[in-house]
């Protein structure tokens, strides 16, 4: 290969990689927001409740035989600082100080789909709240 | 030998029924594509995506990557691996004993390059060496891009289902070592081995009349490298 062509594509191949983690840096404000909002205990419950995706809200009001406005104040929701931030296509990673949550694009915009997550040895992640 | 034009569509006629060829099936690849995907997201109460985001998007690139680094892997090796191999018999084969890089005269370089052999097959030196493997090292080029390409459109697509599956995402390097990324670089390649291979063994038994990639209808099975 000369080196003019393999330059070429490792720039190509850069841009590439700037493009994918560019267009989900763009995102990163809107996903850190609504897991910040979610898990504020001291947030509105109304408003923390309309940021569960369908599957979830359903779930949490199961399990918890309530109105999730009514339940959501009873969850360990610790929140806390951000400390990461991975979004990738429409699924989003957000570990907080207290929590790992995980959020999904949806037609009205980015929603918790899975929160309360600690992580296992091996597999996915145990979510305490969580769509079926 | 150089032939009088007939125009520029009947000059161009390969190049350009493939080149429509390919533009049709990539837009039918990308609304088929677009119609998968939609179907997924609204099975799951997700919301659907628009033609422009789901062409953009790590699931479109990393489908249309992997394709497309296997065919250039396919023409880069088939160009290298046929200077120094036969399949006797073969269309796809040289000669037996013409084996090799070959000398100037057959090849026509230097001294030897005729009145319209390209400039750089004439002055020799570095230039002469580049144009004379200007067509495998372009295939070579565009394999390692587009395999690259593939990988980083494969590693976005598979963080996605990770964080989806509520699993951590992986980085670049780990991802090359993911059996995800082997997957579908192996049931590509196989796939471009298997088309070669079969091609370069058929054309000795059987015939297609008036195809450069057959011999003569009547041509000996023992014949190489001829075509009809």
């Amino acid at each position: 290969m000369s080196v003019m062509s393999g330059r070429r594509s490792v720039v190509a191949a850069g841009a590439l990689a700037l493009l994918v983690t560019g267009c989900s840096s763009t995102e990163e404000p809107e996903v850190e927001q609504v897991a910040t909002t979610f898990e504020d205990p001291t947030g509105d419950a109304r408003e923390r409740c309309g940021l569960l995706v369908p599957t979830a809200l359903e779930q949490l009001e199961q399990d918890a035989g309530a109105a999730c406005e009514d339940a959501i104040g009873d969850l360990p929701l610790e929140g806390g600082d951000v400390a990461r931030v991975e979004v990738w296509g429409g699924d989003a990673q957000v570990r907080l100080d207290g929590d790992t949550v995980f959020l999904t694009k949806t037609s009205t915009g980015w929603r918790v789909a899975a929160a309360l997550c600690s992580p296992r040895p091996e597999g996915p992640y145990d979510c305490g709240v969580e769509g079926s | 030998m150089t032939a009088r034009s007939r125009g520029f569509l009947r000059d161009n006629s390969l190049s350009l029924v493939f080149g429509g060829l390919f533009l049709v099936t990539l837009v039918g690849q990308a609304l088929a594509g677009l119609a998968d995907y939609n179907a997924d997201q609204v099975a799951q109460g997700l919301a659907t995506v628009s033609l422009g985001e789901f062409v953009t998007s790590s699931t479109f690139g990393v489908d249309v990557m992997e394709n497309w680094q296997s065919e250039y892997l396919q023409f880069f090796l088939f160009i290298y691996l046929t200077v120094w191999l036969i399949q006797v018999g073969s269309t796809e084969s040289k000669p037996v004993g013409d084996e090799g890089k070959e000398g100037d005269k057959q090849q026509k370089v230097g001294r030897y390059a005729d009145r319209n052999s390209p400039a750089w097959a004439k002055v020799g030196g570095w230039r002469t060496a580049l144009y004379s493997r200007s067509l495998g090292t372009l295939m070579g080029s565009l394999f390692l891009l587009t395999w690259a390409a593939s990988s980083i459109a494969g590693w976005a697509a598979y963080n996605s289902r990770q964080l989806a599956d509520r699993e951590d995402p992986v980085s670049w390097a780990g991802y090359l070592g993911e059996a995800d990324f082997w997957n579908r670089s192996f049931q590509n390649w196989q796939s471009e081995f298997l088309a070669v291979g079969s091609m370069a063994v058929f054309s000795v038994y059987l015939r297609h009349r008036g195809s450069p990639e057959s011999k003569a209808v009547g041509e000996s099975h023992a014949t190489t490298g001829s075509s009809g």
